[in-house]
């Protein structure tokens, strides 16, 4: 059995899977304390992190019916992330894989967003070729899945993160973070035709661009007055929901049409967004869109991901890297 | 036996006290300009010195910890490295204070001050006196290092990175020993002794002493 530990933002998790890619845990605990900062703060993820790490793996443990004897690797998100976070789960996975005489095997988190699809749950594994959008607070981007081991990225966000663009544009609406869930709520009773916000569909190819975005509701809260963009927050919401839907939907499409690919997935914590899914859904080709707790961050979708890395047996000195930096290949 | 660690300085610092036997210590020191080699240099460290002392992880029955204050990274590696041994092996947890494991190692019956950098135009500071403490980790502008050498418990040793750093704060109030000695550096293998006689802690209460917050301003 795989032991999986990823602390790469504000979530400290741990997981046990199968050797055959069956989730039998997923333990995620949420700081939640970095609501009132209105966003992560690296330093106190980090704290945080130390202080559940173990809690959290006994957990997941215990809840696979499994002991430290049952496990046979230990894997761990290398990276890309804040590096701070990271190296607390790092250091956890290394000591206990060396004490244990255990292997070990880093992964990256990116890959780990794309490998959750191959978890064996309801309504996985999701094989490739297929489509994939990972979407989250910390990332955005569309790739091409071929195997197991990786994938090639068609197209990336040139500014902001989906997530982000949710995260801050809830923020101009007076709602508290994290954004995404509290905006699509208010944005039940608003009407999305309302407003017409910007798509970046001046953006050539499969990029993403959000920042315009952001910028177009901030210039619209300020026309409106502060009364009324009050009143008329719902139809705000739900227009500027629309426009990030509609972006990541854009480039599904073509991204489609260029890769000839009928099966997309989805993934990262945007991918919980019930109007994008229905979007994607109308697109004609098959979607898959794990367990809402196997898209956001999560040490199961790490565990699978290990699957298909060869395990190091001298890892003593490795160590985490931050965004943009890649450890190993 | 008894497994010590100390990342709180830029220094990694491990050691194997064995029940019998000589004990072993090992360290890692940045070279100038380098970063601290936590993360790739503790656990290789400390398997070396546990191979030297004709041992393995499972002969350990307590880890001893560096708790800082220090840097903030550096004192998580080792709390996690300490953690994480402990759930492997069921091994005892005992966190030290960094502070204290230097005043050990300068000794005697004098009043020490233990001081380290702490960036930022601060430095962390405690006093002691034959093992007890006399003044609790704080973190305070090096100006204020000299209101901690309370003229009556004379004569006064300075040890650790900070006090090389802020020679002209202490001197002459206290002595400050060259550059070059050990004392200014922590040694894991006080941090053993330390460990040995201190009472042992559940995994939960084994945390970094930050002294400091962290940077974050809540909204609003
Ligand atoms: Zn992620």
């Amino acid at each position: 059995m795989i032991l999986a530990i990823e602390t790469s933002c504000d979530d400290t998790c741990a997981a046990v899977v199968t050797d055959d890619g069956e989730p039998r845990s997923n333990v995620i605990s949420s700081q939640g304390v970095h609501d009132r900062y209105g966003g992560v703060v690296p330093e106190v993820a980090a704290r945080h992190h130390v202080a559940l790490i173990n809690d959290v793996v006994d957990d997941a443990l215990r809840t696979a019916d499994a002991t430290l004897d049952d496990v046979t690797v230990v894997a761990v998100t290398q990276g890309p992330g804040l590096v701070g976070a990271l190296l607390v789960g790092v250091a956890t996975a290394k000591a206990i894989a060396l004490a244990r005489e255990l292997p070990l095997a880093p992964v990256d988190h990116l890959q780990g967003h794309v490998a959750a699809n191959f978890l064996v749950t309801d309504g996985g594994p999701f094989e490739p070729p297929f489509l994939c959008l990972v979407a989250s607070g910390g990332h955005t981007f569309l790739a091409r899945v071929d195997d197991h081991v990786g994938y090639t990225v068609l197209g990336a966000t040139l500014d902001d993160a989906a997530g982000e663009a949710f995260d801050k544009g809830a923020r101009l609406l007076g709602l508290p973070y994290p954004g995404g869930p509290a905006l699509e709520r208010l944005a039940r009773d608003g009407d999305p035709e309302a407003f017409a916000f910007p798509i970046a569909a001046g953006v050539p190819g499969l990029d993403f661009s959000f920042a315009g975005l952001k910028t177009a509701l901030l210039y619209k809260v300020r026309d409106l007055g502060e009364d009324e963009a009050h009143e008329r927050r719902a139809d705000l919401a739900a227009s500027y929901q629309r426009a990030i839907v509609e972006a990541l939907a854009l480039r599904v499409e073509r991204g489609l049409r260029e890769t000839g690919l009928g099966r997309v997935a989805i993934g990262g914590g945007v991918a919980a967004n019930g109007p994008l899914r229905e979007r994607l859904a109308g697109l004609g080709a098959e979607l898959h869109v794990p367990d809402r707790t196997l898209c956001t961050d999560n040490a199961a979708m790490i565990g699978s991901a290990a699957r298909w890395v060869t395990p190091l047996h001298e890892f003593g000195d490795l160590d985490a890297y931050a965004s943009g930096e890649r450890g190993f290949g | 036996m008894i497994l010590g660690l100390d990342t709180a300085t830029p220094a990694t610092a491990v050691a194997v006290l064995p029940d019998d036997g000589e004990p072993v210590e090992l360290r890692h020191e940045p070279a100038l300009g380098e970063r601290p080699g936590h993360a790739a240099q503790l656990l290789p460290l400390a398997r070396r010195a546990l191979q030297a002392a004709d041992a393995t992880f499972a002969d350990v029955r307590r880890i001893g910890v560096g708790v800082g204050p220090g840097t903030f990274t550096g004192l998580r590696i080792g709390v996690a490295t300490a953690r994480g041994l402990a759930q492997a092996i069921g091994a005892e947890l005992a966190p030290v204070s960094t502070l204290a494991a230097l005043a050990y190692a300068a000794d005697g019956d004098r009043a020490v001050l233990a001081v380290l950098d702490a960036r930022r135009g601060e430095a962390f500071a405690a006093a002691y006196r034959a093992g007890e403490q006399l003044a609790k980790p704080v973190a305070i502008p090096p100006d204020d290092l000299a209101e901690l050498l309370d003229p009556a418990l004379a004569p006064w040793l300075a040890v650790g990175d900070g006090a090389i750093r802020f020679r002209d704060r202490l001197e002459p109030a206290a002595e400050v020993p060259a550059d070059p000695s050990a004392l200014h550096r922590v040694s894991a293998l006080a941090v053993c002794r330390l460990a040995g006689v201190a009472r042992p802690v559940d995994r939960a209460a084994l945390l970094p002493d930050y002294v400091r917050a962290p940077d974050a301003v809540p909204r609003r």
